[in-house]
């Protein structure tokens, strides 16, 4: 049964995508993989059991895609995200990321896919100074409370958790909401962050982040096809790390800055266009920490090979 | 001698005695907190160094004295205080006070801030490393589940923006903390603290301007630096938790019984402080012998 097993993962070319299409690749030969993206495909990895299409995002293109191979599981890691350069179309954000997915779950249902895996992010819960520690996946979504820019991100993961429900009799459905992933294969923006000699370190505030390794996340997407069962699950290692020691342990110790000056200086950014996108601030003032106990509960309390110093070291290099 | 005696009143320094004290605590808490972490940025670092700038305020300025410290055992407890003056130096004296007069087992209690206070910049930043965390029912669980002490003032704001008459006065307590205690199954240790009404004499209570700044009270007062009125706290006999109760059953009715006996203990305790209190600064030779602190 396993030898007809077809992995869809849509969002190939990202680095994450290609982590977990090896990791599918090793532990199953047999399994195919087809990787899809909007994106350049040929820097992705060669692998005897995966191809890469480069393809449009379109209702046709994916209804020939699902049409042609009878998917088993399918990834869902293509969301666009509010760094790119799309972060000021919040309509076109709205489009490929709300009703995008949308289209892709209707899909799955129609074509009889087994289990969708759908990566959201930890942000839809938003950095507030009055968060609670360690945010179970039930706390209500307040992202997009202070910013109506970060609408798609929540309204994703809303759209995704209602259909999930209404359709777990047919359909087994994950969506997974990860803290910080960091890795040198993946370039989003905490790495970069990260890695960057100018990165800002807020002097006025002592945010504690999360922080997973990509190749532990990429662990947890390859064991959300037989591990997980349908649910909503945050992804983040126990421990933690205030955001000046995160900065000492990658080497760079960041340049001492009031965070509370950089929305006035984002103000004389925006009119040469160099700005950032308002709510990031808010990232580097307030904590935003989430609770993996539900996660646990099914992979185990060593589901991640990497402690957060391990992590943000590896950064180094 | 007289003149001696006023002196060493006015001399900021610690006594040998004190600083011996504070070096023995500071290496209890280095012990106690070596693997301790806390998600708000606990900094043990941060703590020696106030505890280093505060002690001289706490035992010279304040000429803080403590009753009761036989009540406290090794174990977590939720603190119940009475809330006194217009800063909370009150809250800050008590933190003090668990730590220095238990040398061997000294303990950073974590208070509550408001919420205004906690997205301040600096301060907020500066609160959550010395150990003070939002005032939050999942953030008092977590402490106290993990061995940790918290701070209560369930009189809430109403009991710093008290006017002259008032002063001493219990408001109403707020159930939350009781219910937590129930859910946590943490003993509650009631505390009196006199004194700290009087450092900031109150004189007007801008409420239009603390709504206007979006911060729960600003009580005005004619001094911007605290007067030296001797602080009293009084550590009351930790109140039992009714074991036929249940936090998640249990009325406001049947939380309130509770409450009632523990503001009860905490008023018979201010009742004795305010008949004991000394004099203001405590300066005058003829005023020595009132000023007898237990620590010398």
């Amino acid at each position: 049964m396993d030898n007809t097993k077809k992995i869809l993962i849509i969002g190939i070319s990202g680095g994450l995508a290609q982590i977990l299409a090896k990791l599918i690749s090793q532990n199953h030969p047999e399994w195919k993989i087809i990787g899809v993206d909007s994106r350049r495909v040929n820097k992705v990895e060669a692998l005897d059991n995966l191809s890469a299409i480069r393809m449009r995002y379109s209702r046709g293109n994916f209804e020939a895609l699902f049409r042609e191979h009878q998917f088993d599981t399918v990834y869902h890691l293509a969301r666009v995200s509010h760094i790119t350069q799309f972060y000021k179309d919040l309509t076109k954000r709205l489009e490929l990321n709300v009703m995008g997915t949308n289209r892709i779950l209707d899909l799955c249902l129609r074509f009889n896919v087994k289990k969708v895996i759908v990566l959201s992010t930890f942000h839809v819960y938003g950095a507030y100074s009055d968060n609670s520690i360690f945010l179970t996946e039930d706390a209500p979504l307040r992202a997009s409370l202070n910013y109506p820019e970060l609408r798609d991100v929540v309204e994703m993961d809303q759209i995704c958790s209602t259909w999930m429900w209404k359709h777990q009799n047919s359909i087994n459905s994950v969506i997974l909401r990860p803290c910080n992933i960091v890795g040198t294969q993946i370039s989003n923006t905490m790495t970069q962050y990260l890695q960057s000699r100018f990165a800002i370190k807020p002097i006025d505030f002592n945010p504690i982040f999360q922080f997973i390794h990509e190749f532990d996340m990429a662990k947890v997407l390859y064991r959300s096809i037989d591990e997980l069962p349908t649910g909503i699950y945050n992804v983040a290692p126990d421990d933690f790390i205030s955001l000046g020691e995160a900065l000492n342990l990658t080497g760079h110790k960041g340049v001492p800055f009031p965070v509370t000056m950089a929305s006035l200086f984002n103000k004389v950014l925006k009119f040469s266009n160099l700005d950032i996108p308002e709510y990031l601030i808010d990232y580097l003032k307030f904590s935003c920490l989430i609770d993996n106990r539900l996660l646990k509960k099914h992979l185990g309390d060593d589901f991640n090979r990497f402690k957060i110093d391990e992590t943000l070291k590896l950064l180094k290099y | 001698m007289d003149l001696k005696y006023i002196l060493d009143q006015i001399d900021p320094r610690l006594s040998d005695k004190d600083l011996k004290q504070k070096q023995k605590v500071i290496a209890s808490l280095r012990k106690k907190y070596a693997d301790y972490k806390d998600p708000w940025g606990f900094d043990l670092d941060l703590i020696e160094q106030l505890l280093t700038i505060a002690l001289p305020l706490y035992r010279k300025y304040f000429k803080v004295r403590v009753f009761g410290l036989e009540n406290v055992k090794d174990t977590p407890y939720i603190l119940c205080s009475n809330h006194t003056g217009q800063i909370p130096i009150d809250g800050f004296l008590l933190t003090i006070a668990m730590a220095y007069e238990f040398p061997n087992n000294p303990r950073v209690i974590h208070g509550m801030v408001e919420r205004f206070l906690a997205g301040f910049p600096f301060l907020g930043s500066l609160a959550a490393r010395s150990g003070s965390i939002l005032g939050d029912r999942e953030n008092c669980k977590w402490l106290l589940e993990k061995g940790e002490s918290i701070s209560v003032f369930p009189e809430g704001v109403r009991g710093i923006s008290k006017s002259t008459p008032d002063y001493y006065k219990l408001q109403t307590f707020s159930n939350g903390f009781f219910r937590i205690a129930l859910q946590t199954k943490t003993p509650i240790l009631p505390i009196s603290i006199i004194g700290a009404e009087e450092m900031f004499p109150f004189v007007y209570h801008a409420k239009p301007l603390a709504k206007a700044l979006g911060i729960p009270a600003l009580p005005l007062s004619a001094n911007l630096i605290p007067l030296p009125s001797p602080v009293d706290i009084y550590i009351g006999k930790p109140y039992q938790l009714p074991k036929d109760l249940s936090f998640e059953t249990a009325t406001n009715e049947e939380i309130r019984k509770h409450i009632y006996k523990i503001e009860k203990q905490i008023k018979a305790n201010i009742n004795i402080g305010l008949k004991s209190r000394r004099k203001w600064m405590g300066l005058l030779p003829s005023m020595k012998t009132k000023i007898e602190n237990k620590h010398g």
